[in-house]
């Protein structure tokens, strides 16, 4: 595989794409906002960080142990949890009560998952769901009023006319897990450890990479969530997880580039001491010199992560989409998007270097006023 | 003589390493119980890897805020919801960090209105919830004169930082050991000099507990209760202290056993993907780099057998799904290293070195990538293990641990693994490691590159 054309002097493809992507999942994201007259439904943000409520079904082991019967029951609770008659009855005394119109489809519960708690005669169907949106709900008037019609339904079902003559319904409301804290030092952790590694590389290479890198990082968790939103996959607390994990192996590609770049460069400067270094050379140069090991890698890398997503059930697809995103965007970036603004950003600083070191000062002035005006 | 000594020693290194390998499988699958094998019972390494909520369940416990019982502070009128929201985050942080500091690094402690939701995993009796955080309480500090008179109260159980247990050489009991806050410290050293020679005494919602004399003023910030302690009772009352020393009174509502919401199906997928996935490495660095995808794959068995068997000793390792993804991806990366420096021995030897120059310009002229890759993942680690709360914190352990190991096994392993197995090859079995030397035409257009930068660009366009 022989590509002659140089890659970071394609830039203007290169940067369009990531943009095409980003404005994919705006408009994703202001659809689901739009049909749910909702901005926080444009992206599908799960129970970890939102809170929820939890139904509690008290029916025992008899009912819960056995395989089969419990996903009957879950079946069961799932359907009331979705049911045509108590969304209408919530939306209709938003109405009444509140003088709100909400659409049925916003008040229907996504369940996020279930357990069983307790033990012996006391063991427990729990499922947790979402709670109506902070938008239509501010109070949690209506998310009481669904729960409460939930639990009432529930008790009609497993009554003891229908044979459940020890079965209790209670629901209950549950706070955000991922709590704002977590999420605080979570970003603030990642800022930190951007800046360190900012630094490093800024000492270790030169000031460009260091610039590129930190661009190249940031596009990756940018492309990451964005793909995320496009594809409208249900962000819980592991998703800070993936965001963590990609950002701390994207790096790598881009460092593996860049060593390149730093030797040869190095080479360049032996043969040739006079001239002027063509960048944009150098950094193809370099690209395809690591291009192997970069497709390697990220090939290597994927293979479990994939299988992984293939044969888990949904929840670990919603972690291992995400992470599979951020490794395709970081194999992008790495070849596409940082290389080139390397080249780009080194040949503004050495065209100013030059400016400075030819110029006379009067001109260089000169320059700068026009600018300004 | 000389030839029979130099093979030896490639023989013993290879067949230790398969020894290794073939016993770290074995212990990876098989448990021995009922005394199958002498007196202990075994249980294979990975399944004593302690997990999160999602993977292993646990259990819970409710906690109310006792509205009856608030600080003066929060009742006065001035901003006293407001209060009582920071107060019960205040709670929520403590007892989240005193689960991460018993090892729990995924418990969840979480807050609707009044209630403190906390989960944690890896526990199968609510019990349990109460030896880790203590039944929370409010605890005061008064002078105590005698069992009847209650005075008025001092200090609060706030100013409390950190509860321990001590051991006394001296007396050969336990003691709890007091940390305070830096207003704690000065608040109890103005008490201590205050009481000298009186009795100070503890009280825990409301009630007497103990009391101690105090002999000097205690102004370092630091002090222990001595009582003639056994180490349960110390520390029993070390944990009823911290408990005590929550900002707010609270009630339990209810507590019990949680299973987990994702389970058996889930750590399934992660092994078989593991399995699969480590397989499907192995084919594709054989089938790319031959011999030396060999030597990267046994180094690559090695790393994965030591990563799970880290994760199953080390303490403030919890894992979760994300965790299970966190090994698979690291098994791929684990082999980033030896890509690295196998693409550059290949480039070496296409240049025109021998095989074994190669090698060793390979290993020496990666190194500072590789350096600088991981040292920017390690700053990453530290930084999550240092500023990250609970969850986050754990994920940097996990992570810092895998790329260490991973350092340690492509770097040397694969090198010890790959020179052994040099030893029984010649220069002319270079096919069995993929090197080739460069055809004629590329030869030139490599110099081409290397020297005519100006031709070079030209043939770029």
């Amino acid at each position: 595989m022989k590509i002659n054309r140089n890659i970071p002097k394609m830039f203007k493809i290169w940067f369009v794409i990531p943009f095409v992507i980003i404005l994919i999942a705006a408009a994703v994201f202001t659809g689901y906002a739009v049909s749910y007259k909702d901005v926080s439904k444009g992206m599908n943000i799960g129970t970890d960080f939102a809170g929820g409520s939890v139904v509690n079904v008290v029916l025992g082991d008899s009912e819960l142990s056995d395989n089969n019967k419990y996903n009957a029951h879950l079946d069961t609770v799932v359907g009331v949890l979705q049911d045509d008659a108590i969304a209408e009855q919530v939306v209709a005394y938003a109405k009444e009560n509140l003088d709100k119109t909400i659409d049925k489809s916003a008040v229907k519960a996504t369940v996020s998952y279930s357990q069983k708690s307790d033990t012996g005669a006391n063991m427990t169907l729990v499922v947790k769901y979402d709670n109506i949106s902070k938008t239509y709900d501010p109070t949690n008037e209506l998310t009481e009023k669904r729960n409460e019609l939930i639990v009432e339904k529930l008790n009609e079902i497993y009554s003891a006319e229908n044979g459940y003559a020890n079965a209790s319904v209670t629901y209950s409301n549950i706070g955000a897990t991922a709590s704002e804290s977590l999420i605080r030092t979570a970003i603030i952790s990642l800022a930190i450890s951007l800046a360190i590694i900012l630094v490093y590389v800024i000492i270790r290479f030169e000031l460009w990479s260091g610039l590129a890198a930190i661009i190249a990082l940031i596009h990756d968790v940018v492309i990451m969530v964005a793909l995320t939103i496009a594809f409208h996959i249900q962000v819980n607390s592991s998703f800070i997880a993936a965001m963590i994990t990609i950002v701390s192996y994207s790096i790598n590609n881009t460092i593996v580039i860049f060593d390149r770049v730093r030797e040869n460069n190095k080479i360049e400067k032996k043969l040739n001491q006079n001239a002027i270094i063509d960048n944009f050379e150098i950094a193809d140069r370099s690209t395809k010199q690591s291009m192997t090991r970069t497709i390697n890698t990220t090939v290597t890398t994927m293979f479990a992560i994939v299988i992984f997503a293939i044969l888990g059930a949904s929840t670990v697809r919603e972690f291992a989409l995400p992470v599979i995103f951020g490794l395709i965007a970081g194999f992008y970036s790495s070849v596409f998007i940082s290389p080139a603004l390397y080249a780009l950003m080194k040949n503004a600083g050495d065209n100013w270097k030059r400016a400075r070191a030819n110029k006379t000062n009067p001109t260089f002035v000169g320059q700068k006023k026009k600018k300004n005006a | 003589m000389i030839k029979s000594k130099s093979i030896a020693l490639p023989i013993v290194i290879l067949a230790v390493f398969s020894i290794l390998i073939v016993l770290g499988t074995v212990f990876a699958f098989v448990s021995l119980n009922n005394g199958e094998l002498g007196i202990y019972n075994y249980n294979a390494y990975p399944t004593c890897i302690k997990l999160g909520l999602d993977l292993s369940g646990g259990a819970y416990a409710v906690y109310e805020v006792d509205r009856d019982n608030l600080p003066e502070s929060m009742t006065d009128g001035e901003n006293d919801e407001q209060e009582i929201e920071m107060a019960i985050e205040g709670t929520r942080a403590s007892l989240e960090s005193l689960l991460f500091n018993k090892g729990y690094t995924e418990a969840q402690v979480s807050v609707y209105g009044d209630t403190i939701r906390v989960e944690v995993p890896d526990v199968d009796d609510p019990e349990r919830i109460f030896d880790l955080i203590g039944r929370p309480s409010s605890l005061e500090f008064k002078e105590y004169t005698d069992a009847e008179t209650v005075n008025e109260t001092l200090m609060t159980g706030d100013e409390i930082a950190e509860t321990g247990v001590t051991y006394n050489s001296e007396t050969g009991y336990y003691e709890v050991a007091l940390k305070f806050t830096s207003t704690g410290s000065d608040k109890f050293a103005e008490i201590t000099s205050d009481l000298t020679g009186k009795n100070l005494g503890i009280y825990i919602n409301g009630e007497y507990v103990m009391h101690a004399s105090v002999s000097e003023t205690i102004s370092g910030g630091q002090c222990s209760i001595s009582g003639n302690y056994s180490y349960d009772d110390a520390y029993a009352l070390a944990v009823q202290i911290q408990a005590g020393s929550f900002p707010l009174q609270l009630h339990m509502r209810e507590s019990s056993t949680l299973t987990a919401t994702l389970g058996d199906s889930a750590i399934k997928a992660g092994v078989i993907a593991g399995l699969v996935g480590l397989l499907l490495i192995i084919i594709y660095l054989i089938a790319i780099y031959r011999l030396m995808g060999v030597a990267a794959s046994i180094a690559l068995a090695y790393y994965t057998m030591t990563y799970v068997f880290f994760l199953s000793v080390f303490p403030w390792v919890q894992l979760t799904l994300s965790g299970i993804a966190g090994i698979l991806l690291s098994m791929g990366m684990a082999v980033d290293a030896n890509v690295i420096i196998f693409e550059r021995i290949k480039e070496e030897y296409a240049k025109g070195k021998s095989m074994r120059m190669s090698v060793s310009e390979g290993f020496k002229r990666s190194l500072g990538a590789i350096i600088d890759g991981n040292v920017t993942t390690i700053i990453g680690a530290v930084v999550l293990m240092l500023v990250g709360a609970s969850t986050i914190k754990g994920f940097g352990i996990t992570l810092l641990i895998g790329i260490v190991l991973s350092m340690f096994t492509s770097l040397l392993i694969t090198r010890i693994i790959l020179k052994s197995i040099m030893t029984f090859h010649s220069e002319k079995d270079v096919a069995l490691y993929a090197l080739k030397r460069k055809v004629e035409s590329d030869e030139a257009a490599a110099e081409e590159t290397a020297v005519g930068e100006e031709a070079q660009g030209g043939a770029a366009v």
